[in-house]
């Protein structure tokens, strides 16, 4: 952990994660983006996203999850099988603001790291649980993986839309990319860690705040984010993917790949139809009715994908953007590593993965002006911060003198 | 007592995400006062004819638990009214194309001159900076250019829309820096902008796809694939348009999904004895469950696999969701009345705290609801100076 966090918004804040889940992992990661120092404990074996693929090129065992979730983190072993781990463990509950942990209730009742006991014998903590289902409610023993949470939220059902639903009407619906339900999970328990961190006007200084714990549910954060379909239920309609597509627009393949393009305004068909260079079908006045777009939305499709398929995506962009048209080309990852547009906001930042070498590696989804967010390094070595535990120790022990 | 009570937001945003930010804050006990004006309605106050509604929403869930004030941002005074509420606020949110805050006045500098102890947030398509930085979009063009939508598709077809959960997503993001940039704002005394580009978010999203493709690998469309896990993936139950999902997550939970399918054939066999065989041979297991599953009810299928320590769940419709018994014990589904006094499900804010409270307290504020407390209370404008006001369309 080398580089200064001085000037970053959470500077100075001790977070102790221990996860072996995505969310967990990722709530630990964007408070250490925002200057925290983020302590994951693993156990002797390390954690179990170290083994997870995708793997880095060159026959190695680098994960690129792991990688992400880990980059800017420290690690400390802690095997809290043994009295010494859980005493070694203790101590860093101890000097820490917040602490994250997606361990299943059963396990929590075992190692004696249940909401009351840990409140007990740290009653300064922020407790930040993570679990699929939450800790509380008639599912918070229920396991879940990503796929299980995505639909368990709704969102699921309703994937895809538009031309995948069209090309493959009878195949199973289809997940996000990925750990989009799990990452929402760990928004929302940075964000939850934060609001309690301000509770009865916490973090102003001299304020000493009692700590508390935060319940977090993936199946509730990923609903969350999908408020828009429980608002259209309560207004007398029930999504599905197939009636959800977009009438007309959405993915167009093109000569070389595809974009996406979506009209809502009325000024952005108009500049459509310039796009395309005025074909006849389009002057058709009555198209000039929403309604009536909508409603022959299909056989507007069927022009505009034939229009589309002898177009390069980039010369269709470029000359959507000056018509005012939303349109913008599915980038492949390795476009948006290389994007100019991400070059010049710093959203990369080559770090030193072990076992791989440096690597341009995505910093954060925000950017404040106090300072330039920067990762403090890349993922950790399995236990290479051990010495945090004797500073731990160190410090409370100094505390306790100072009390006397 | 809320966590964030007596925290106050100017909230100038519009759309989908901005408003999902203060909504979230607003449940978490900040005061939000939400700028509006008759000259350009908030979506929810018009028809949104996309999504089929003809007239204005009797419920929105983004503007719930919102103060409204009126302003036109339009007249020189609208802005001077807009520069003293702010002073009196703690954070100023706004989604506006950028530029716009500061062609009206608005803008970070000019706001932090006023305030030096404001936080500012500010979210956008592609954030305050770069050489794309007016451009304009919506949640499928986010997933289009962070990536996240060439990565989702079908094995064989083409990439995938995101939709609202993508805006939402980048809400949430915004709330969260919104708090981090509060703490230290009460830590140091020092105020700060939040920047949040929604293309960087659904790119934070798969970051992992990015880091793979940085270091010279090939990411791919997975469609419901695992990259590990096999058995993994949306199954057909006996019932129309009704899936059950499964994930395979251990050896052990291996030997127990044979057990609840009475296969010991499966459990012993070769070709499935570790998890790398397993996902070698996933088309022939899927084959296998899909056989399985077209003779289940999928929601007790997924009581059952759960039971014996599988992760499963039914696709959730909305319908499921709005009557699933474990989210309304969570407090996570609610029911409201919206403004013409009917019941409906609500969703709250997903976190729960040992301590404090959370929620919504009202619904969707008439416009100019709460101006009495904003101008009258906060503001100290007279009735007669207010009057007048709303005479010169300002307050309007």
């Amino acid at each position: 952990m080398a580089r200064s966090t001085v000037g970053l918004p959470l500077a100075g804040l001790n977070v102790v994660e221990l996860s072996t889940g995505v969310g967990a992992a990722y709530a630990g990661r964007l408070l250490a983006t925002l200057g925290a120092e983020t302590l994951l404990v693993e156990p002797p074996l390390g954690s179990p996203l170290r083994r997870e693929p995708p793997f880095l090129p060159g026959g190695g065992d680098v994960g690129a999850l792991f990688a992400y979730l880990a980059a800017g983190k420290g690690s400390v072993v802690c095997d809290l099988a043994s009295t010494a781990g859980r005493a070694d463990f203790e101590a860093l509950l101890e000097t820490a603001d917040v602490f994250v942990c997606d361990l299943s209730l059963d396990e929590r009742d075992r190692l004696g790291l249940t909401d009351d006991g840990l409140r007990a014998r740290h009653p300064r903590l922020v407790s930040v649980s993570v679990l699929p289902f939450g800790a509380t409610g008639s599912k918070s023993h229920w396991d879940g993986e990503e796929i299980n949470l995505i639909h368990a939220a709704g969102e699921g059902y309703l994937l895809p839309n538009g031309l995948s639903a069209e090309l493959f009407p009878d195949r199973p619906p289809l997940k996000i990319h990925g750990h989009f339900a799990e990452m929402q999970g760990g928004i929302v328990a940075a964000l939850g860690a934060l609001a309690a961190l301000l509770a009865d006007g916490g973090g102003a200084a001299g304020r000493r705040v009692e700590g508390q714990g935060v319940d977090v549910s993936i199946q509730d954060a990923m609903l969350a984010v999908g408020a828009f379909a429980v608002q259209r239920y309560g207004d007398g309609s029930l999504e599905h993917r197939v009636t959800r597509s977009f009438k007309y627009g959405g993915v167009l393949e093109c000569a070389d790949g595809h974009v996406e393009l979506l009209t809502l305004e009325d000024r952005q068909w108009h500049g459509l139809v310039d796009l395309m260079e005025r074909p006849a079908w389009a002057l058709d006045p009555s198209l000039s009715d929403p309604l009536e777009r909508s409603r022959r939305g299909a056989e507007i499709n069927a022009e505009i994908r034939a229009w589309a398929r002898s177009h390069t995506t980039a010369d269709l962009v470029a000359r959507a953007q000056r018509l005012g048209v939303p349109m913008a080309k599915y980038a492949s990852p390795a476009e948006v590593v290389a994007g100019e547009h991400e070059r010049a906001r710093g959203l990369f930042q080559t770090v030193e993965i072990p076992g791989f070498g440096p690597c341009p590696t995505l910093v954060a989804p925000f950017h404040v002006s106090q300072a330039p967010l920067r990762l403090r390094s890349g993922p950790p070595r399995l236990g290479e911060n051990q010495d945090r535990i004797a500073a731990s120790i160190g410090a409370t022990q100094k505390q306790a003198v100072e009390a006397r | 007592m809320k966590p964030l009570a007596g925290l106050r937001i100017a909230d100038f945003t519009v759309h989908a995400a901005g408003p999902f930010c203060t909504h979230m804050l607003t449940q978490l006990g900040a005061e939000c006062i939400k700028i509006e004006s008759a000259l350009r309605p908030d979506i929810f106050r018009k028809p949104h004819a996309v999504y089929g509604r003809m007239g204005p929403a009797s419920f929105d869930q983004v503007a719930s638990n919102k103060l409204s004030i009126r302003l036109n941002l339009k007249d020189r005074r609208g802005v001077e009214l807009a520069k003293r509420l702010v002073a009196v606020c703690d954070v100023a949110c706004e989604s506006f194309r950028p530029g716009v805050m500061d062609r009206l006045g608005l803008g970070w500098k000019d706001l932090s001159a006023i305030k030096p102890d404001l936080v500012m947030t500010s979210v956008s398509s592609s954030g305050q900076t770069g050489p794309d930085a007016h451009f304009a979009g919506y949640a499928p063009l986010f997933g289009a250019w962070g990536a996240l939508g060439w990565l989702t598709g079908y094995v064989d077809g083409p990439p995938v829309e995101m939709r609202h959960v993508m805006d939402h997503s980048v809400g949430m993001n915004a709330a969260m820096a919104t708090l981090a940039a509060v703490l230290h704002l009460r830590r140091t005394g020092e105020g700060g902008h939040v920047d949040v580009g929604a293309r960087e978010v659904a790119a934070s999203l798969n970051g992992e796809a990015m880091l793979l493709a940085a270091a010279g690998g090939e990411p791919r469309r997975l469609g419901n694939e695992h990259p590990r896990m096999a058995p993994h993936g949306v199954y057909h139950s006996r019932d129309k348009d009704r899936w059950l999902t499964i994930a395979v997550h251990s050896d052990a939970a291996w030997q127990a999904f044979a057990a609840v399918l009475a296969r010991p054939d499966l459990a012993a066999d070769p070709r499935f004895r570790t998890e790398a065989d397993r996902h070698a041979h996933r088309d022939v297991l899927d084959v296998e469950i899909e056989r399985w599953a077209a003779t289940r009810d999928a929601d007790a299928a997924a009581a059952e696999l759960q039971a014996a320590g599988v992760a499963a769940h039914v696709s959730a419709t909305i319908h499921d969701v709005v009557h699933d018994r474990h989210l309304r014990e969570r407090g996570m589904v609610i029911d409201v009345d919206d403004l013409e006094g009917n019941r409906r499900a609500a969703l709250s804010v997903p976190v729960r705290f040992s301590r404090s409270q959370t929620g919504l307290d009202r619904g969707t504020p008439r416009l100019g609801e709460d101006e009495d407390h904003v101008f009258g209370e906060l503001l100290g404008l007279g009735r007669a100076e207010r009057d007048a006001l709303v005479d010169a369309r300002v307050i309007y």
